[in-house]
């Protein structure tokens, strides 16, 4: 955590510093944006990280292990790929969730197959914007041509795994 | 902010519906732990969700304010400008670099596509482009991810994901062409 907190505030300097160049930027405005788009999320996150930490202790957790943990190996992954893209709703849903399962057992490659295949095939993500924007024949042939990256990205997360 | 506005807000935001059906959920999962695994149980799990949230909240207050300075200094319009003027494995590069820095959600990549899909961008460089969004997105990554699942986890996914826009490109021609040819 401590080093979430270290990468951010490099990257929030550099930024800062990089605008302070420029005289068009203001500093005050991008702060209140910033706590503007923070407040609606005030109420929500604590309730959905909550939940997500009591959802953790319910979920079986010799289920989770068995079938999505780190000796799931290559079934955990194709597993994890297919839920993926049933994981339902956006990021305030997801994120919980995938935390609920992580502090249950899941393996690293089985997670990364479960977030490159929600973040690349989710239906609620395609129904509510690419659909209605791109049209239906554009959105078969992406999800064709993006069917198999979960299972890849799962699969040289375990190879990586494997090598050191 | 007055008093009146603060309560204002309040109102706004404790009824609206995602708030509740997550208050409805924590006390739902809650009362179901406390129920079947007991008060001991119950208890661990509050105190490490009230940690994390703890936590969390300043990362993302701060990651918010690095995705306004981004949209401050990297407009939508530039970013359309830019892969509207390539084309070729210069334009795939310039999709994913677009892909990975296009500051906000859906609400603002969505549109780009339909705009430069319209303007004549082919079909497999607005697919490098949405998978690179997509998996590499740093505004999801700083915002969602980081906080959520640590920089380990993190850095992890990006290094397997950074190949993730050119095999979808790969793919995506694959497609067009034997279509055409099928033609």
């Amino acid at each position: 955590m401590l080093s979430a907190y270290f990468t951010l505030i490099t990257i929030l300097s550099c930024l800062a510093l990089i605008a302070h160049r420029k005289h068009q930027v203001s500093h005050k405005e991008v702060v209140s944006k910033g706590v503007a788009d923070t407040l609606p999320l005030l109420f929500r996150i604590p309730a959905a990280i909550l939940a997500g930490s009591f959802l953790a202790e319910l979920i079986p957790k010799a289920y989770v292990v068995a079938l999505l943990g780190d000796s799931s190996g290559l079934q955990g992954i194709l597993l994890a790929s297919i839920l993926g893209g049933f994981l339902p709703g956006g990021p305030m849903i997801a994120f919980p969730l995938l935390l609920a399962l992580f502090k249950a057992g899941m393996g690293i490659p089985q997670m990364i197959a479960l977030l490159t295949a929600w973040l690349l095939l989710a239906f609620h993500r395609i129904i509510a914007f690419e659909l209605p924007m791109l049209g239906s024949r554009f959105v078969r042939r992406r999800l064709l041509a993006c069917l198999p990256l979960p299972l890849l990205a799962g699969i040289a997360a375990l190879a990586a795994d494997n090598l050191f | 902010m007055n008093l009146m506005s603060l309560f204002a807000y309040v109102k706004r935001e404790l009824f609206d519906p995602s708030t509740l059906f997550f208050i409805a959920l924590a006390l739902a999962s809650g009362a179901a732990l406390w129920w079947m695994k007991g008060e001991e149980v119950f208890e661990l799990a509050a105190i490490s969700g009230v940690t994390l949230v703890v936590m969390i909240a300043p990362i993302m207050l701060i990651a918010m304010v690095i995705s306004g300075y981004v949209r401050q200094l990297l407009p939508t319009a530039v970013v359309e400008r830019w892969l509207g003027s390539e084309s070729g494995l210069r334009g795939l590069a310039v999709a994913i670099l677009g892909g990975i820095v296009t500051p906000g959600g859906p609400f603002a990549a969505f549109p780009l596509v339909v705009g430069f899909y319209r303007t004549g961008a082919s079909f497999e460089i607005c697919v490098a482009y949405l998978t690179a969004w997509s998996v590499l997105g740093l505004n999801r990554v700083l915002i969602w991810e980081l906080p959520f699942l640590g920089v380990d986890f993190v850095l992890t996914r990006l290094l397997v994901s950074l190949p993730l826009p050119v095999i979808a490109w790969m793919l995506a021609r694959l497609l067009v062409r034997r279509r055409n040819r099928n033609a």
